[in-house]
């Protein structure tokens, strides 16, 4: 069942077009993430979703409601702020029972479902206590926990783990997975935080300036991106961007698309070897041991930079001539328009 | 012993002595023009000093106990301050805040309706106060004339005790408003946004909103308004001075006007100081006790 629907939904402040018209269907309980630069629009997205922002045209429905001129309140989104939102003069439990407060539910239900929310967050020895004295990653507890309480039928997260240290974010992130398991609500997540974007998503919708450029799985975006911008944005490093004709280089097996202007390889598809008849030709420029991996600078034959990621064992060394192969399956083609094109059938 | 090269001073006493070099002219200022008087007062308060006669005589408490337990005027004046303070400073306050929560948004034209609620504050308390007292005048005043065209006829505004205090009031909180509710729109402005939008998706309305969330997070500007209105109340004096100088028939009379009459007009300079201790403790104790009230709701 589809949990919501976007249809040609724009959103325009004063002179500037944000929303250029997005169409998207998300199912119930799917978890979405949407995903791109800063400016992209995808914040601005989420709140037209949520309805803390008006929406300039277009329809969006939540379940078979048509919800555009529906109250914020109304809508039965929980919204989890960037800056937690808690209100500093309420103790956690105050400040998790706020919604039912407002809402008049009875204080008995009230105590229960905060208690309940507390023992699924991990936060019942905290509930007298204010967000002043907590550490960030109870604070986003509590703001989950807020949104747990009223029950909603969609959460949506806008960019809750940025204020959290690296450690924090990792094991907040697969808190809120397991969430996710345990609850089933669909919950839509912005982030620009691809390996967030990856590591949580069922579907991943990458924007840039107001529009979707791809919506599939990240398994989808990160083997077969839709064009070039995609293809750099998802997968950490970036994909390496090449003129087409470096394709048989890299691998003689390669069939490149006519219309092919370039093509596209993972920094982790390449292999480094010494000097060698076959492969494209560079020199190292820059050697980056992180441990489990080492990253390896190559500057090609025509002045291109190429990034090579490798399992670390071999640094190879500085300034020394090296060539660079593939397989001909991981290579990605663009058109002029960097929209991707399938590789001739061999 | 100190070695031939060694400087003068030590690093540490030359830091204390640049940093007493710093604080002095305001240390200066501080002891010459409020310490000194203070201390002045304080032995002053217990003299009996005619300005005319220039001569002080000790006569310990015997100024308080005119002012407390002789002298009728005292406790007239004293509680002319009090509804003075309780007209204004709730008054005042509620004014602020309506006046800041309306132009604390950004929207076309709010800096011209800052400045005109502002502007009052910088203007000479007397211009303020003759101008006023041209608008209020009897069956000639542009107030009462305004008044006359709707059917109603205007009470003539500084002659009539109850209305003086009130027509006193009203002028003082317009001039002073602005003020206030700067302080506000600055502590409304420094609230997230977020707070008001997670509310507002939990199902707070716009008064739960305002009552469970904004009012409480202005709990410490409030404290400080209500405290330097409050005192500002019991020192008015400018505005007394030119709307009504005191009456009619002493309805006015409040407490810091009644020791300027005192100390410069009558001469009674011992008497007046007096008057002034007891101001400020009155003073000091009402801080005191908002201050304790405050914390404790806050608790």
């Amino acid at each position: 069942m589809t949990a919501l629907a976007l249809k040609n939904l724009k959103k325009r402040f004063a002179s500037t077009d944000v929303i250029r018209g997005v169409d998207l269907a998300i199912d119930d309980g799917e978890f979405v993430v949407f995903v791109g630069p800063s400016g992209c629009g995808k914040s601005t997205l989420l709140r037209m979703i949520s309805g803390l922002e008006d929406i300039t045209s277009g329809e969006l429905y939540i379940g078979d409601r048509l919800v555009n001129d529906v109250q914020a309140a109304r809508r039965g989104v929980a919204m989890v702020f960037q800056s937690y939102a808690l209100y500093p003069h309420l103790t956690v439990r105050d400040n998790m029972g706020f919604g039912l407060k407002v809402r008049k539910v009875p204080a008995a239900e009230r105590e229960r479902r905060v208690n309940e929310a507390a023992a699924t967050l991990k936060l019942d020895a905290l509930l007298h206590r204010y967000p002043r004295e907590l550490s960030g990653g109870q604070r986003q507890r509590v703001a989950i926990g807020r949104a747990i309480v009223g029950n909603p039928e969609v959460f949506l997260f806008d960019e809750p783990l940025s204020n959290l240290d690296a450690e924090l974010r990792v094991h907040m992130r697969s808190e809120i997975a397991a969430l996710h398991n345990r609850l089933k609500t669909t919950m839509i997540y912005v982030t620009h935080d691809q390996i967030e974007a990856m590591t949580l998503a069922d579907k991943i919708v990458v924007l840039r300036d107001g529009l979707v450029e791809q919506v599939g799985s990240p398994r989808e975006l990160y083997e077969r991106p839709g064009n070039l911008f995609v293809a750099q944005f998802i997968g950490s490093p970036k994909m390496n961007v090449l003129p087409a004709q470096a394709a048989t280089h890299l691998s003689p097996a390669a069939q490149v698309p006519s219309s092919a202007e370039s093509v596209g390889i993972r920094p982790e598809h390449l292999s480094v070897t010494g000097p060698s008849e076959v492969g494209l030709r560079g020199k190292v420029t820059l050697n980056e041991y992180t441990g489990a991996v080492t990253l390896t600078h190559i500057q090609s034959s025509d002045a291109q930079p190429i990034l090579a990621l490798d399992d670390g064992r071999e640094v190879t060394r500085l300034g020394s001539d090296v060539c660079l192969t593939a397989e001909a399956g991981n290579l990605h083609y663009f058109d002029k328009q960097g929209l991707r094109v399938a590789a001739d059938a061999a | 012993m100190r070695r031939k090269d060694a400087p003068w001073l030590t690093l540490k006493y030359r830091e204390m002595l640049e940093a007493w070099l710093f604080l002095s002219p305001t240390l200066i200022g501080f002891i010459i023009f409020f310490l000194g008087p203070l201390v002045a007062i304080v032995y002053y308060s217990m003299t009996e000093w005619n300005l005319l006669t220039q001569q002080a005589t000790f006569v310990g408490l015997k100024n308080f106990h005119n002012a407390l337990l002789v002298n009728p005027d005292f406790w007239q004046v004293l509680r002319n301050s009090g509804i003075f303070a309780l007209g204004l400073v709730p008054l005042n306050m509620a004014l602020a805040l309506t006046l800041a929560l309306a132009l604390s948004r950004p929207f076309f034209g709010v800096v011209f309706f800052r400045t005109v609620f502002f502007a009052p504050v910088v203007t000479s308390a007397i211009a303020w106060a003759i101008v006023w007292k041209f608008l209020l005048q009897g069956e000639a005043g542009i107030v009462n004339q305004m008044l006359a065209t709707v059917g109603i006829d205007g009470p003539n505004w500084l002659r009539e005790p109850n209305w003086a205090m009130a027509a006193v009031i009203v002028t003082r909180v317009i001039k002073m408003v602005g003020l206030n509710m700067i302080l506000y729109i600055a502590a409304l402005q420094a609230i997230p946004r977020d707070y008001e939008e997670a509310a507002r998706l939990e199902g707070a309305s716009r008064w739960q909103i305002f009552r469970m969330i904004i009012w409480p997070l202005l709990a410490p500007t409030t404290l400080i308004i209500m405290v330097i209105t409050t005192i500002g109340s019991f020192k008015v004096f400018d505005h007394i001075y030119q709307m009504t100088g005191g009456g009619p028939e002493n309805g006015t009379l409040v407490l810091a006007y009644y020791i300027y009459l005192q100390g410069f007009e009558y001469f009674d300079v011992g008497y007046a100081s007096a008057l002034a201790m007891i101001m400020f403790v009155i003073v000091m104790a009402l801080t005191i006790v908002q201050v304790m009230l405050r914390r404790k709701e806050m608790e």
